[in-house]
Formats: C-alpha cells, sequence, structure tokens
C-alpha cells in the first residue's frame, strides 16, 4: 500500500494481514459485504484517502471500489475511525452526531462493528 | 342585552373615558368576583397541565355565570378606572365558583387524556360553540379573571365574531387602557401582554398604523403596542402537535412508535395542511418577535414533550437525560436561540445543555435537526414570512410546506426511520443509546482537558510528604507494584518538579501499565528537563509509535541517533524538519554497522521500523537485540507487539508470556495477551487476560473498550453492566485466569 499519513493507514494494514488469518477468514464468512471507507485527515470530504474493505474477498485495498458498488459506504475523519475501531466511539452514536456520513444499505452499516477490526498491539 | 352593543358603547366614538360607555367595565364587575375561592382555582391552573386552551375553557365554563342579576345593572361611574376597579374588588360570586368547577371537569383538551385521571370519552376538544356575543363575552371575562391568578392570557383563536373594524378599535383602546388599571401591580410587560393576546384572539388587528391615531394618550397606547412581545402562538402549536400526536399514538413506552408517529408527521404533509387549518384561525402576528414566540412555543411544546414523557412508567425514560433535557427546555431553563442552546437561569457547571452544545458544532448536529424538527423553528424569517403571507391563505399553505422542507425533515425522518426499522439501534432502546451518548460526551470533554501532553496528577496521593518518595518509588517500580509507584513518582515530582529522572520512572511506569498518554505526558515533562536524555528519547518514540502519530515518533527517534554520543556523526548536521523515514532508517543501518553488539540501537531500529510497518524487518531488528540482551522483558514485549500487528498471533503470545515470566505484573503485556487472542478469535480466552490487566491497572481505558468488545463477540452481553460499571470484583469472579 501507498505510504499514507493516516494513523488509519495502519489499522487498514493490519486489518489486510488480518484478513488472511483464520480469524479474518471467519470475518468474512460472517459479514460478506463491501465497505469503502473516506477517511480524511482532520475534516469530512476533505483530502479523504479511500480505503476499500471487501469483506467478501477478504482484502483491503486502496482507492475506491471498482468491482461495482460498495455496500456501505463510510466517511469520517482519521481520530474518529480509530476511535470507533477500538470501541471508545459507538458507531450509532456517532452516526447520530453526524460525526459519520454513511451512504448505502443502513443494514450493512449496522455490521460495521469494533470487532471486525483487529487491534493493535502496544510495544 | 347584544354584547355587542356594550361592547361598541353604542356609540361610533371610540374614546375612552367617556362615562357612557364602560361596557367591558360593567362586564367585569358582573362576573368576577374576587372571591378567595375562584382565586385559588386561578391559581391551580398552572400547575395543571392544562396550560393549552383556557380560553376555551373559560367560554364554556363561564356561560352559565353569565345570567348573573348584576349583569344588567351596570353601575354608572365618572371614570372608567375606577368603576372597574370597584367592580374588580367586589364580592364573590358563587356562580362564578360553579363556572370554576366546570372548567376543571373533564372538558379538557385531549392533552389531559394521557394522565390516566380523564375517561377517554371525554377527550374532546373545546369546540367554539355558542352565540358569537356569549364567545365574546365569556372571552372578555377571561381576559378580565386572568388578571386574578396572575395568569398570562391565553390567546385562542375564536370563531368569526363579526367585530366591525370600528368595533374592534374600540375594543382595542379600551381593553388596552383596562388592562393598564386592572393589573396595575404588574409589569408593564405582564399588561402588554395580556392586551395583545386579547386583541389578537378577536381577530383585532394589532397593526397600530391601521387605525386613525387621536392624540395623547393613544400615542402611549400605540407605543405600548410596539413594545409588546406577544405569546400568540404558543399554545396553539402545541395544540395541533399535541392532537396529531395523540392520534398517532398508539402505546405509551414504545420509542419506535414516536419515531414512526413522527415520520408520521412529516411524511405526509398531513401536518402541515393540519397546521395551516389551526393558523387561518389564528390572528395576525403584527409586532411579533422572532425570538420570543418560537421559544415561548418550543417551551410549550417540549414540555408537553416531556411531559408525555415522563408518563412512560419505564424508569429508564425517566431517568434519562434526553427527557431531563427536554423538560429543561420545558421549563425554560435552557432556551434555543438562534440554533444555540442557552441555559437559562441554572447553568450548574458540566451543565448537560452548554456542554453538549460546545461539543457541537456542526449543521448535522442531532440537537439542530431536532430542534428544527420539533420546534419548528427555522428563524425568525419563517415566522416573518408566515406574518406577511397571511394575507393570501392559498400561498401560504405552499410557502410554509416549502419552508419545512427546507428543512430536510423528511430525510432525517427517512434515516431515523429505516435505522429503527433495521433494529439500527439494537438492543438498546432509542433512549440509552441517547443516554450513551451523553456520557460519551463528558467523557469526551474530560479528555480532552487531559490529552495531549498535559499530565494528569492523582487525588488522594498517600506519599505526599513522604520523606524520599523517589527511592519509594523506585523500589516499588521494581517489585512490580506499578500503580503503587505511579503514586510515589508523583509525590516525588511534585516535590521536586525538575527531577528528570523522577519524571522519566514516572513515564516507565504508566507506560508498563499500558497508559501511553499519561506516559507521554510524564516523559515530556523529563525531555524538558533533560533534552538528551536517550532512554526518555526511546520512551517518547515508542509511546508515539504506539498511538500511531508517526511524525512525531519518527522526531524522538531522530533525536535518539543524533544525541548518541557514539552515532551523532553518522546522521547530517542539520535536523530538517520534513525527516523522511527511509533517510532516518539508513542513519540507524550505518550505525549498526559501526557498532553491532549495541542492543539498544537493534531496539531503536525496531521500533523505527514498525513504525514503516515493516514488520519482519523490524521483528529481526528485536530478536537480534534479543540475543543481546535475553532477560528484558521490555524487549520481549516489543517483539511481541511486532508480532502479533503482522497477524502473527501465535508467536506473539508466546514472545509475551516470556516477558511476563520476567515481569508478571506488567500490564501491558497481560492486555496484549488479551488483544492477541481477541485477533485470534479466541474471545472467552482474551476476556480473561483483559480482566487480569485491568485488576492490576483499573484505569486502563483501552482495556475496558477491549474487554467490553470481547464480552460482546463471546454473547456475554450478562456481563456487559459489570463491565460499564466497571465492577472487577465480579469480573474477576467470573473470569479467573
Amino acid at each position: 500500500m501507498a505510504k499514507s499519513s493516516l494513523k488509519s493507514a495502519a489499522l487498514m494494514e493490519q486489518m489486510k494481514a488480518h484478513l488472511s488469518t483464520d480469524a479474518g477468514k471467519d470475518i468474512v464468512k460472517k459479514v460478506n459485504l463491501v465497505y469503502q471507507l473516506n477517511i480524511a485527515p482532520k475534516k469530512i470530504g476533505f483530502n479523504e484517502e479511500i480505503y476499500v474493505v471487501d469483506l467478501k474477498k477478504g482484502e483491503v485495498t486502496q482507492g475506491p471500489y471498482e468491482g461495482g458498488k460498495p455496500d456501505a459506504t463510510f466517511s469520517f475523519t482519521d481520530d474518529d475511525f480509530i476511535k470507533i475501531s477500538s470501541g471508545k466511539m459507538n458507531p450509532q452514536i456517532a452516526f447520530m452526531r453526524g460525526a459519520i456520513k454513511i451512504k448505502g444499505s443502513m443494514s450493512a452499516a449496522t455490521k460495521f462493528t469494533p470487532d471486525i477490526f483487529p487491534k493493535p498491539s502496544k510495544m | 342585552m347584544a354584547m355587542r352593543e356594550l361592547v361598541s358603547g353604542g356609540a361610533a366614538c371610540a374614546e375612552p373615558g367617556s362615562s357612557s360607555s364602560n361596557p367591558l367595565g360593567a362586564l367585569a364587575n358582573a362576573l368576577i368576583g374576587s372571591s378567595s375561592k375562584t382565586q385559588e382555582r386561578l391559581q391551580e391552573v398552572p400547575t395543571s397541565t392544562n396550560r393549552v386552551s383556557n380560553g376555551n375553557i373559560y367560554e364554556g365554563g363561564l356561560e352559565p355565570a353569565l345570567h348573573g342579576s348584576e349583569f344588567d345593572h351596570p353601575p354608572h361611574a365618572s371614570s372608567q378606572g375606577s368603576v372597574f376597579l370597584q367592580g374588580f374588588r367586589s364580592s364573590g360570586q358563587d356562580a362564578f365558583a360553579n363556572a370554576w368547577d366546570e372548567i376543571q371537569n373533564p372538558q379538557m383538551p385531549l392533552f389531559q387524556g394521557r394522565n390516566n385521571l380523564i375517561p377517554p370519552d371525554q377527550i374532546q376538544f373545546q369546540p367554539h360553540d355558542g352565540p358569537p356575543q356569549r364567545v365574546l363575552s365569556n372571552f372578555l371575562h377571561s381576559f378580565v379573571n386572568s388578571g386574578h391568578g396572575g395568569l398570562p392570557f391565553h390567546p385562542t383563536p375564536l370563531p368569526a365574531l363579526g367585530l366591525s373594524k370600528g368595533e374592534k378599535q374600540r375594543i382595542r383602546d379600551r381593553s388596552s387602557i383596562m388592562a393598564r388599571h386592572l393589573f396595575a401591580d404588574k409589569n408593564e410587560d405582564f399588561v402588554n401582554a395580556q392586551v395583545n393576546a386579547l386583541l389578537s384572539s378577536l381577530d383585532i388587528d394589532t397593526d397600530v398604523q391601521a387605525r386613525v391615531t387621536p392624540p395623547g394618550r393613544s400615542q402611549e397606547m400605540e407605543n405600548v403596542w410596539n413594545d409588546s412581545q406577544s405569546m400568540q402562538n404558543g399554545p396553539r402549536d402545541a395544540d395541533g402537535w399535541i392532537a396529531e400526536y395523540d392520534q398517532h399514538r398508539v402505546q405509551k413506552g414504545d420509542p419506535n412508535v414516536w419515531a414512526q408517529s413522527f415520520e408520521q408527521l412529516h411524511g405526509a404533509n398531513g401536518w402541515a395542511s393540519e397546521f395551516e387549518n389551526e393558523q387561518s384561525q389564528i390572528a395576525s402576528f403584527g409586532q411579533v418577535r422572532g425570538a420570543s414566540v418560537p421559544s415561548l412555543a418550543a417551551m410549550e411544546q417540549t414540555r408537553v414533550l416531556a411531559h408525555t414523557l415522563a408518563q412512560n412508567p419505564d424508569p429508564k425514560f425517566k431517568s434519562s437525560k434526553f427527557l431531563q433535557f427536554v423538560s429543561k427546555m420545558s421549563r425554560g431553563e435552557i432556551t434555543f436561540e438562534d440554533n444555540q442552546v442557552k441555559s437559562s437561569g441554572l447553568p450548574a457547571p458540566g451543565d448537560w445543555a452548554t456542554e453538549y452544545q460546545q461539543q457541537f458544532n456542526g449543521g448535522q448536529s442531532w440537537v439542530d435537526q431536532f430542534e428544527r424538527e420539533e420546534l419548528f423553528r427555522g428563524s425568525a424569517g419563517w415566522v416573518n414570512e408566515f406574518t406577511t403571507a397571511r394575507e393570501q391563505q392559498g400561498p401560504v399553505d405552499d410557502q410554509w410546506v416549502n419552508e419545512f422542507s427546507k428543512l430536510h425533515v423528511q430525510d432525517w425522518a427517512d434515516e431515523f426511520g429505516r435505522q429503527v426499522g433495521e433494529g439500527i439501534l439494537g438492543d438498546d432502546s432509542w433512549a440509552d443509546t441517547y443516554d450513551e451518548y451523553l456520557n460519551e460526551q463528558t467523557i469526551v470533554k474530560q479528555q480532552s482537558v487531559t490529552s495531549k501532553g498535559v499530565y494528569v496528577f492523582s487525588k488522594l496521593n498517600p506519599y505526599v510528604g513522604h520523606p524520599n518518595p523517589f527511592q519509594e518509588g523506585q523500589e516499588l517500580f521494581r517489585e512490580g507494584l506499578l500503580s503503587e509507584a505511579v503514586l510515589a513518582l508523583e509525590a516525588e515530582v511534585l516535590k521536586n518538579p525538575d527531577n528528570s529522572e523522577g519524571w522519566r520512572f514516572l513515564g516507565l511506569a504508566h507506560a508498563e501499565n499500558d497508559d501511553d498518554q499519561q506516559a507521554i505526558a510524564a516523559m515530556m515533562r523529563a525531555h524538558e528537563a533533560d533534552p538528551t536524555n536517550l532512554e526518555v528519547l526511546l520512551a517518547l518514540g515508542v509511546s508515539h509509535t504506539n498511538e500511531l502519530e508517526q511524525a512525531a515518533a519518527l522526531k524522538y527517534l531522530y533525536s535518539w541517533l543524533r544525541h548518541h554520543p557514539k552515532y551523532g556523526t553518522v546522521s547530517s548536521p542539520e535536523l530538517s524538519d520534513s525527516l523522511h523515514h527511509a533517510d532516518v532508517a539508513r542513519y540507524f543501518s550505518d550505525a549498526a554497522k559501526i557498532s553491532p553488539e549495541d542492543a539498544d540501537l537493534h531496539a531503536v531500529l525496531g521500533v523505527l521500523y514498525n513504525l514503516s510497518r515493516e514488520y519482519d524487518d523490524a521483528a529481526e531488528s528485536f530478536v537480534t537485540a534479543l540475543k543481546l540482551r535475553p532477560y528484558d522483558y521490555s524487549l520481549w514485549n516489543k517483539l511481541g507487539a511486532t508480532q502479533a500487528n503482522s497477524a502473527q498471533a501465535a508467536d506473539a503470545i508466546l514472545a509475551y508470556q516470556h516477558a511476563l515470566d520476567l515481569k508478571p505484573n506488567y500490564v501491558r503485556a497481560w492486555a496484549n495477551m488479551g488483544i492477541s487472542y481477541a485477533n485470534q478469535g479466541m474471545y472467552e480466552d482474551s476476556i480473561r487476560y483483559y480482566v487480569r490487566a485491568l485488576a492490576m491497572n483499573p484505569k486502563a481505558d483501552n482495556a475496558w473498550q477491549y474487554l467490553r468488545i470481547s464480552l460482546s463477540c463471546a454473547s456475554r452481553t450478562d456481563m456487559m453492566e459489570a463491565c460499564d460499571s466497571r465492577n472487577l470484583e465480579v469480573l474477576q469472579k467470573e473470569f479467573p485466569l
């Protein structure tokens, strides 16, 4: 993946590696959806980096989703995504606040929970 | 006895003060009495929930009282004022009391129906019945009565009374003067409000330009009018909303129904047309103050809403902060002004409303949406627009609807409806979710104070005053009692803020306790005290790497190299701001060639590779370092973390085990263990490790979040409450290692 300065990029790489493990394969089986994440450094919509977390094929790629339409597209800031994936912020609440913008299927969006993401270990 | 004649005084003249025309005074005199009983009743009214259509009630209830004998003998008096006051103070009347009884009985508006006090079949919206004269007389009575209890007079729409323009003028003039006398003990605003209300209900144009201006006195009145604030629209809004709401309400206590009914309100333009119908009965707005009308309207509506929510027996609802917020709004403690929440009266510190508003600045904020939808408060412009458009009934429909639709209600309602439908709100009820949000907000607020470099000292430190806290702290650290060591070291740095070693140990203790935020804060202080300390620089590099702060981490790691006595020459002399990772890595590699036996160097390299997510190289570096220093528990943990982050969880667990063998109270390693198990999907095991870590350091916030996730993944929602309340005892009992 291209080097990025976003914190989320580290998470994306970890996710990528994670999906090839047994646990990752379980997640793919359970969720079976394609998410596109538009992650902005400071403010939603500006200088976004786009990642596709394909939980159908089990891969994480950079750039908009080419294979059709993603089941759900999320837009948030770098910090907010980190908070959501670590469980510090409840995604529903974040949505109500407007910290997440969601496009696409709501039911797909509800499956976007912290537990599909691996947690970073601390040195 | 034509009321009309009374009102008009049988003469065309509008001069107040002419003795023959004191019809209203007489009327009032006839019917009011200042009986104590009625006063009590009047004072009862504010506590009842029926504020909505008092005018109607008055008219219905007062009807019988019209037949009093006194009515036929209006006293003759030279001055209107004195007569009126005389009448005002006359003794009580049973008739009036009876009338009041009727009022209190179930001719209440349908809102009362939800109180379970009123049998449902009596929920009737009080119709405007009765001949116009009666209506008018009753109405005027109530106006005068309103002075008794100090109640604000409620304007109500009355059917067309057929008052001519002249009559209207007379009523206006007289009533304003009368009000002045009548409410002499009240303040100006009250007077103005009363008069306004009266006139608006009678459909009298309050626009002063419309009438001929007699000299002198009426100028004063003109000013009075111009200054008045009006409550005209408040209760009416609530009426319509309540009506709709009640119709759609299926059962109490189901938040979904609320959402659906709300959706219905907005989805069909049914509400819009309903509102329009209501509006057509209401007098012109005149000099409406945009700010006050909607805020009062808002208060009314939110009171209604709050009451409705309070009816819900579910304790969650009652205690929910949302309900409290709405209640506050309804009591006027908080008002919305220009889409800002303004708390008035009781601004406690940490006041939820202000806090909430401070957190929130976005057009998409829930509060904004809520206030727009619930309170129909676009802006003062909306009111004015409506006012100007009032003349044409037809276009008003469209205008209002257009205006309203601009508020994106449909989108929000759709989204919300879908959310509810899809169960996105999950197991939590809507109120719960909102409560969670509120809690989160307060936490966020606290955190924002502590974040990024500001060290937070513990309260109640038993080591303050200890003769040698630094030594004590180091001792505790060696023994592995990290939280105790933290306290002792805090005592030390409170005593000697420049003790860089003290700060360093403190930072180290926090890092091993799995708190990178505090670790960074402490290490920064250490760095200030001693900018060349290599261990400090390394620790800062590590913590920032953990926090994914790439630029800062790189800066510190590079600093390590430059300050190193041996390798200072390796790097280029100038400290460039835009450090590139590749360059720095190269320098380190060069340094490693110089002295390959330096474990520290390899360790730093390992951290550096972690930063650039070159995990294989990182692991290699750590392995090399460990060969040189096999009993360094910290290195084992670093190795484990590297492996875990590159999805080699099984290897990571082995490395962590080594670390824990060397240092059994290594909280960070315990937490990392938990993470590695969770990442492998072994949630039950991960729970045990998290609990163990938390038992040693209950302040490890990260671990609490992860524990929660693992509990839900393991379907142990029974323990969720223990987790949320941070009840370690229960958790430890349930999940021993």
